[in-house]
């Protein structure tokens, strides 16, 4: 395979991609360069993953997608999660949520930190002599401190009568006072590493302006100011300084953005190559085999890791130094159209352009008992085993697993009856086989008259006036959607002429990490996965499958609900961005293991611990999105 | 900025719409009346009234190719209304005529409150991804038990002690 043409710097075309030779860019006909097998890695901030990017129809018209321009605005720091232009200088920070900032606004934090002076003056010994730093309440500072003075005195005396010159000596005199000391000097390192933390989040930029901060406590103020630097960072810790947030303020700010380069560069490479093994079925045993055409097994790769690397090589970016060379050698205007050729490593021979992929979701340990008695005291409901999905391949007469990602099933919900009050009712997971027909882009999810008030609600600035509106962030479309920024609608194929049965659940991108990854995390009855493996999946699977655009699907929803003798109306133009899978593809939902008493599911209304209802339950709601769905968050909830 | 052109103040845009906003207000005044009339039965029914109303009103028309949008809002039943975008005063539905906004295209959703004598407020919202119309159902006070969300409060619990004096008598002196 020959190279193609090497034209001289620095005049490039939009139709041109840069290439790295011996450290030195040049460009090339871009599409000269896919014809000769390399790979085009697009680089603009432009870029949108494949479900959001310009598609056009059998006829050539563009189809637009409606959220194309609120993630492209929210990528690039120019637009909030509702498409209104964002204050100058506010961040969006939304890699945690699917949305990874544009190459664009790299450069600006590379160049910004390069030349930022504040980090010198943190004391990073004492940061990294911390692994986490303990969450002391607002209210309860001073007993602490107290109680910290206390355990001083307490100590001191102790070293003084056991003649110890340190308390470290003490320790190992007296170890009986071993646990003591050593609570004692993490109380004392943390409270130092607090300290310049606070620094360090002042350094970033964090604080929100006007938020009131007292000095050494953790309020709603460094609260905030912990999570955007967590969502900067893509670290989901909920808002507490645990390990991963501790070792990232740890690290030196273009550290920091170096690593957030290089998962930017992953999604775009990822996106290029249309791959999805990301190294999530590997186990301690290692990586599993197939066997390949030759008979011989072949070991499956992490194809995310390693082309991302090879691309990082290849372009003379794999370490921060080219990085930060790479934006100061480009101005921000090449990021309007820049694109990069490389040569990745061949793909497995199971890729083509029709995979025969399927899903199986396992529900993991499943209980149906009620989780409380009539006092309303709760009772634990374990599981060792976690939901999990799966995206499997066929492929020379064996099923290969490409991907497993943890995701959740559904459980007991709050949920609005038809007497104005919430109860609680079993959303369960539908077992057995279904197909997703369709994969929905910036999906909407209609609230069903289900849907307790309080959770459509949601205060907001509108033109200067904090005021209610409805909270279009739980509808969508948008990253914080109940359906996320894409989902598949499993559905069991209509036969005789009859429509597919929709039971209204879905496999789809979620920004409520704590339903997907805590221990009592559930859904109602979807099958959540965080946002930017939703993306990469369901990319993947329209690569890799037979399927037609549909394009916008335009509706006209409107529904009022009263609130306080406000009326507010629930106003929805679109359904979201259609792409029909045809074939459509397979979903097998396993049962699991019920665990308990109960080995089916109630199906009625359970009132709720300690409310006091008018009169027995109503009957339940049976409407297409009420019956799953994803639902409003309960209370406890984030 | 954010600020909303108010075009219905446009008395040239007027003109251009005058023709196809009132067909299309007798129309939606015609489709909106009927369900109005015969939805008063319960809150399923409100509801339904609620979604005939914005599927029949909201029904886009094919983008064109211009840097603005026209929003169409009206009330249903047709009642004068002022129309406020957070603090600000965008102006009034002439009823039974519509106002229209004019927006920049795809600049982003409004959230509007709309105030009419008589009737609740009604919070909603336009969005500027193409030309669209808002038709807004109007609820009195005493009518709210047919919007969904209203709940009845439930009846005190019967007093097991009715009729029994709320102090304890003092015991007779001897």
């Amino acid at each position: 395979m020959q190279a193609p043409a090497v034209a001289p710097e620095p005049a490039h075309t939009d139709n041109q991609a840069f290439v790295v030779h011996d450290g030195k860019e040049s460009w090339v006909d871009a599409e000269a360069a896919a014809r000769s097998g390399y790979t085009i890695i697009d680089f603009s901030d432009d870029w949108t993953p494949f479900i959001f990017a310009e598609q056009s129809g059998p006829d050539g018209i563009v189809m637009h997608n409606r959220y194309r321009r609120v993630f492209l605005g929210l990528a690039n720091d120019t637009l909030d999660e509702d498409g209104e232009p964002l204050p100058a200088g506010e961040k969006n920070y939304l890699e945690l949520y699917g949305i990874p900032p544009s190459f664009g606004v790299l450069r600006a934090r590379f160049l910004a930190n390069e030349q930022q002076t504040c980090h010198a003056t943190i004391n990073q010994e004492k940061l990294e002599e911390v692994e986490t730093i303990a969450y002391v309440a607002p209210e309860k500072m001073k007993s602490e401190a107290e109680r910290t003075a206390r355990l001083h005195r307490e100590l001191e005396d102790a070293r003084k009568k056991n003649s110890a010159a340190t308390l470290a000596e003490l320790a190992q005199k007296e170890t009986s006072f071993a646990l003591k000391v050593k609570a004692y000097e993490r109380r004392v390192a943390e409270k130092a590493a607090m300290a310049e933390v606070e620094k360090r989040l002042a350094c970033e930029g964090v604080f929100k302006h006007g938020g009131k901060h007292a000095t050494g406590v953790y309020d709603d103020a460094m609260r905030l100011a912990v999570r955007r630097f967590q969502q900067k960072n893509m670290i989901y810790e909920a808002n507490y300084l645990r390990s991963k947030t501790m070792d990232a303020l740890a690290l030196p700010p273009l550290a920091n953005d170096y690593q957030a380069f290089m998962r930017v560069l992953r999604e775009r490479v990822v996106s290029a190559a249309g791959v999805v093994e990301d190294g999530s079925v590997e186990s301690k045993a290692g990586a599993p085999t197939y066997t390949g055409k030759s008979g011989k097994p072949v070991a499956l790769r992490n194809l995310v890791d390693e082309l991302t690397k090879s691309a990082a090589e290849q372009l003379g970016l794999s370490t921060q130094e080219g990085a930060l060379a790479f934006f100061k050698h480009h101005p921000a205007a090449d990021f309007r159209r820049l694109r990069a050729a490389v040569k990745l490593p061949t793909l497995p021979e199971y890729y083509a352009p029709d995979m025969d992929l399927s899903i199986v979701i396992d529900r993991g340990d499943v209980w149906y008992d009620l989780p409380w008695d009539a006092s309303g005291v709760r009772h634990p409901q374990p599981r060792k085993h976690y939901p999990s999905f799966h995206l499997y391949l066929k492929y020379n007469n064996q099923r290969i697993l490409l991907a497993r990602w943890r995701t959740t099933v559904g459980g007991w919900r709050a949920e609005q009856a038809t007497d104005g009050y919430e109860y609680f009712r079993y959303k369960g997971s539908d077992v057995g086989p279904r197909v997703i027909r369709n994969i929905v882009a910036g999906p909407v999810w209609i609230a069903p008259e289900s849907t307790p008030i309080r959770s459509l609600l949601k205060m907001k600035d509108v033109a200067g006036s904090w005021q209610r509106v409805v909270n279009y962030d739980e509808l969508g479309p948008g990253y914080l959607s109940a359906y996320g920024l894409v989902a598949g609608y499993f559905v069991q194929p209509g036969k005789n002429g009859k429509a597919d049965w929709d039971n209204g659940i879905r496999a789809h991108g979620s920004s409520d990490y704590l339903s997907i990854y805590s221990s009592e995390g559930y859904s109602h009855g979807c099958h959540r996965l965080p946002n930017h493996l939703a993306i990469r999946l369901y990319s993947f699977i329209l690569h890799h499958r037979p399927m037609r655009i549909l394009g916008d699907q335009g509706m006209g929803f409107a529904r009022q609900f009263l609130a306080s003798d406000d009326v507010f109306e629930i106003r929805l133009p679109s359904r979201g961005y259609s792409y029909q899978l045809e074939p459509p593809l397979p979903v097998e939902v396993l049962e699991g293991d019920i665990k308990g008493t109960l080995k089916t599911p109630v199906l009625t209304y359970v009132p709720k611990p300690g409310i006091k209802y008018p009169g027995p339950p109503p009957a339940v709601r049976n409407s297409d999105e009420g019956r799953a769905g994803a639902g409003a968050k309960t209370e406890g909830e984030e | 900025m954010r600020t909303p052109v108010q075009s219905a103040i446009s008395k040239r845009w007027l003109l251009r719409t005058s023709r196809l906003a009132l067909a299309t207000a007798a129309l939606l005044f015609a489709v909106s009346m009927t369900a109005w009339a015969a939805g008063k039965q319960g809150k399923d029914a409100a509801a339904k009234s609620s979604d005939e109303a914005g599927k029949t009103a909201d029904g886009e028309m094919p983008p064109a190719k211009t840097d603005t949008v026209h929003v169409t809002i009206q009330t249903v039943p047709p009642r004068k209304a002022q129309v406020k975008w957070g603090k600000k005063n965008i102006g009034p539905i002439p009823a039974p005529r519509a106002l229209v906004l004019e927006r920049p295209r795809d600049s982003g959703p409004l959230d509007l409150t709309i105030h009419a004598s008589g009737f609740l407020p009604v919070h909603t919202r336009a969005y500027t991804f193409t030309d669209s119309r808002v038709a807004v159902k109007l609820t009195p006070p005493a009518e709210k038990n047919t919007l969904f969300g209203y709940r009845e409060e439930p009846a005190p619990p019967p007093n097991p002690d009715a009729g029994a004096p709320t102090t304890v008598p003092e015991p007779p002196r001897p």
